[in-house]
């Protein structure tokens, strides 16, 4: 091991070096090095990878999972670990636009009550989490309520609302090239870091996530900023759930549970968009940024592996490792310093 | 006569000392009378061997969470873990043998746990952490050990044997689950080992300036809980026949609200076996009366999810109710040294004024 340092660090510029002094121990060095050799060894071995089209298919398979991401790194950031309840939420959500418009109340006042039905799901949760509950355990209470009631108001059918509809730009309309689904989840992404770094909110986001005790004797509360930051995550779910139901003018409660994507389980797929961009799970360090840069890296591996024939069951399970891989990686590098307790 | 009797003071301690577990058992007999009266087929002895049965698998369930809870941790890879035990035992059996394949599989099984308790002491991370990662790597890997499809039993008489009554009310299945919550009992109640889990759960600072190694009870506790996960997963498996690799996470929700209806906090250091398996058998009376009177699935899910609420509201409320009744507590006891010294003060300058 020392051996092969020494001579890895004959290549290594020093300001690399500097950096991984500073910043982790040799076997983190040694992991992410092991893990950059084997993805770029398949960026340059699979076919069809490195082209355009290519490149367009993988942003907006990211972008719809990466929108709930953004909004739970909210949550995440602020302390409060993160919520279970993602994928019911988004179901709710779903349930309630398709009811909107199977109804004909057009595109604009169905977002408007789901929008609703989504603020009202987080401020719940947000409630009985301020209040002392622990995230988890609510988060996993409320996701069997909404899962239920969404099942119970749809009598578990699929509600189809009839295709020309005022609901299919923001589905399947596209501008300048890019999907309109990509484009929001750009415009989003820059939102939702221009918030975290330029507001009074976002700061008190990091302060109560960094240090929660700090923020109580500042007079910065955590109920308020979990109710707050609930709704956000809530509401990017209601976003997801609309933009989803437009593209296939159609919708389950069970759409987000069972054949989404690759791996089966939404809410477990947006966990881990905040769990590979680096984001501290204990609160007060990361930035939406690096959360859509994991849901993009997330969709980049699945992207490979579909073009190079994998089944479900490696793909399931590199996601999987990405997610232990990164939080192996992230608690080596913190040994030691505050983010620990 | 009755209220002297020394059984009978024994009784009322035991209920002032643990409100928790008398609340869990009034919930238990309220549910259990609510649907013995409303439906006539449900106080019947097949009824109760049903439920019975159904306690051998969230009763594991349960009991694995309530130690994870004791311990001021979560497990959430609990299904996956039961579903990949599932596939490799109903694929294993064929060819192996059920009994080989239940001892590899639930050995597998246990391993995981082994290793996601070595890694949760030795990294310092949470276990919701770690844990939502091996939820999905388990997921993975199950699908990978199922080859994507829902394997089955060729030869059902194993499914026979587990199912056969004994003792009225039990099934070889049952009998195996009460034996393990009366070791699992005996383990936490009266063996240091089992102490040092509720000390590492209700002050974790303290137990570990006191010398307790994190590394040894946290691979304890998940050590059990992969047993659990993969023996819950082998009765379900091998009952039905069938096993799928995204199946059982339903476990995760049903285990959790039993064990906080048996009286654990999710601060950690409270609750116990007993209340594991009253809470178990609570959300059993309410499944079972449920489907009685047909209530679609994701109407049962409702229920549970809104009894869990409560559960957890109740708790955190009477939490900040203890918080306020001892800051009250503080300050009376100011109040009365105040009124003490104030009378000293006026004594003293009393003496004073003639002078």
């Amino acid at each position: 091991m020392e051996a092969i340092m020494r001579l890895g660090r004959t290549f290594v510029p020093p300001w690399l070096e500097r950096w991984t002094e500073k910043h982790s121990s040799p076997l983190v060095v040694f992991l992410v090095a092991l893990f950059l050799a084997v993805f770029l060894y398949g960026i340059v071995t699979t076919d069809n990878f490195l082209n355009l089209f290519n490149l367009k298919t993988i942003i907006r398979d990211a972008a719809l999972v990466g929108i709930m991401g953004i909004g739970l790194t909210f949550v995440t950031l602020s302390g409060n670990f993160f919520l279970l309840s993602m994928k019911e939420t988004a179901a709710l959500c779903i349930i309630a636009f398709a009811m909107g418009m199977s109804n004909g109340w057009g595109f604009e006042l169905s977002l408007l009550a789901t929008m609703g039905v989504a603020v009202g799901a987080g401020v719940l949760q947000g409630l009985l989490i301020g209040l002392g509950g622990n995230p988890i355990v609510v988060t996993l209470g409320a996701a069997g309520v909404f899962i239920g009631i969404a099942s119970w108001w749809s009598d578990n059918l699929v509600v189809s609302f009839r295709r020309p509809n005022d609901a299919e730009w923001l589905g399947t309309g596209s501008f300048l090239g890019l999907p309109n689904i990509t484009i929001a989840f750009i415009l989003i992404a820059v939102l939702a870091e221009v918030v975290l770094r330029y507001t009074r909110f976002g700061r008190q986001v990091y302060l109560i996530g960094a240090n929660r005790a700090a923020g109580k004797a500042t007079g910065h509360e955590n109920l308020p900023m979990a109710i707050k930051v609930c709704t956000i995550a809530s509401v990017c779910s209601g976003f997801v759930a609309v933009a989803f139901a437009a593209q296939i003018s159609s919708a389950q409660a069970n759409y987000f549970s069972s054949e989404f994507g690759s791996s089966g389980d939404m809410t477990i797929l947006v966990i881990a968009t905040v769990m590979v961009g680096g984001n501290s799970i204990m609160g007060g360090y990361g930035s939406t940024l690096r959360t859509s840069l994991g849901a993009v890296f997330i969709a980049v591996i699945d992207n490979m592996m579909v073009l190079r024939g994998f089944n479900s069951g490696p793909r399931v399970l590199a996601v999987g490792l990405m997610i232990v891989f990164s939080i192996i990686v992230f608690s080596l590098a913190q040994k030691g310093s505050r983010a620990q307790e | 006569m009755l209220a002297s009797s020394p059984l009978f003071q024994r009784l009322k301690s035991k209920i002032v000392d643990e409100p928790d577990l008398t609340f869990a058992v009034l919930l238990a007999a309220m549910v259990y009378l609510y649907f013995a009266v409303t439906n006539e087929l449900f106080l019947t002895h097949n009824t109760t061997f049903a439920i019975m049965e159904r306690f051998a698998v969230l009763g594991l369930v349960a009991l694995a969470l309530t130690l994870c809870i004791i311990a001021g941790e979560i497990d959430l890879s609990i299904g996956s873990n039961a579903a990949l035990s599932a596939v490799i035992i109903v694929r294993l059996t064929d060819s192996l043998g059920a009994f080989s394949a239940l001892a590899v599989g639930v050995f597998i099984s246990t391993l995981i746990g082994v290793i996601q308790g070595y890694f949760i002491a030795y990294l310092r991370v949470r276990a919701i952490v770690l844990t939502v990662g091996t939820l999905m790597l388990l997921r993975g890997v199950a699908l990978f050990a199922a080859e994507e499809k829902t394997v089955m039993l060729t030869d059902f008489r194993v499914t026979d044997f587990i199912q056969t009554k004994m003792l009225v009310y039990f099934s070889p299945a049952s009998l195996l689950v009460v034996a393990m919550f009366v070791l699992v009992g005996i383990f936490m109640r009266f063996t240091k080992y089992g102490r040092e889990i509720y000390a590492i759960g209700g002050a974790r600072k303290e137990a570990l300036a006191a010398g307790i190694n994190l590394k040894r009870p946290m691979i304890i506790v998940f050590a059990i809980s992969g047993f659990c996960a993969g023996l819950g997963g082998a009765i379900i498996g091998l009952r039905s026949g069938t096993a799928q690799a995204l199946g059982l996470q339903f476990l995760l929700l049903t285990g959790t609200v039993a064990a906080f209806i048996g009286g654990v906090s999710i601060l950690g250091g409270k609750g116990g076996v007993v209340g594991a398996a009253i809470g178990t058998l609570t959300v059993n009376f309410l499944n079972t009366g449920l489907v009685f009177n047909v209530t679609p699935a994701f109407k049962v899910q409702l229920y549970l999810g809104v009894l869990l609420l409560i559960v957890i509201m109740f708790q955190t409320g009477s939490r900040l109710f203890d918080a306020q009744q001892r800051r009250w507590a503080v300050l009376q006891a100011v109040d009365l040294r105040k009124v003490a010294l104030l009378e000293k003060k006026q004594r003293i300058l009393d003496r004073q004024v003639p002078t």
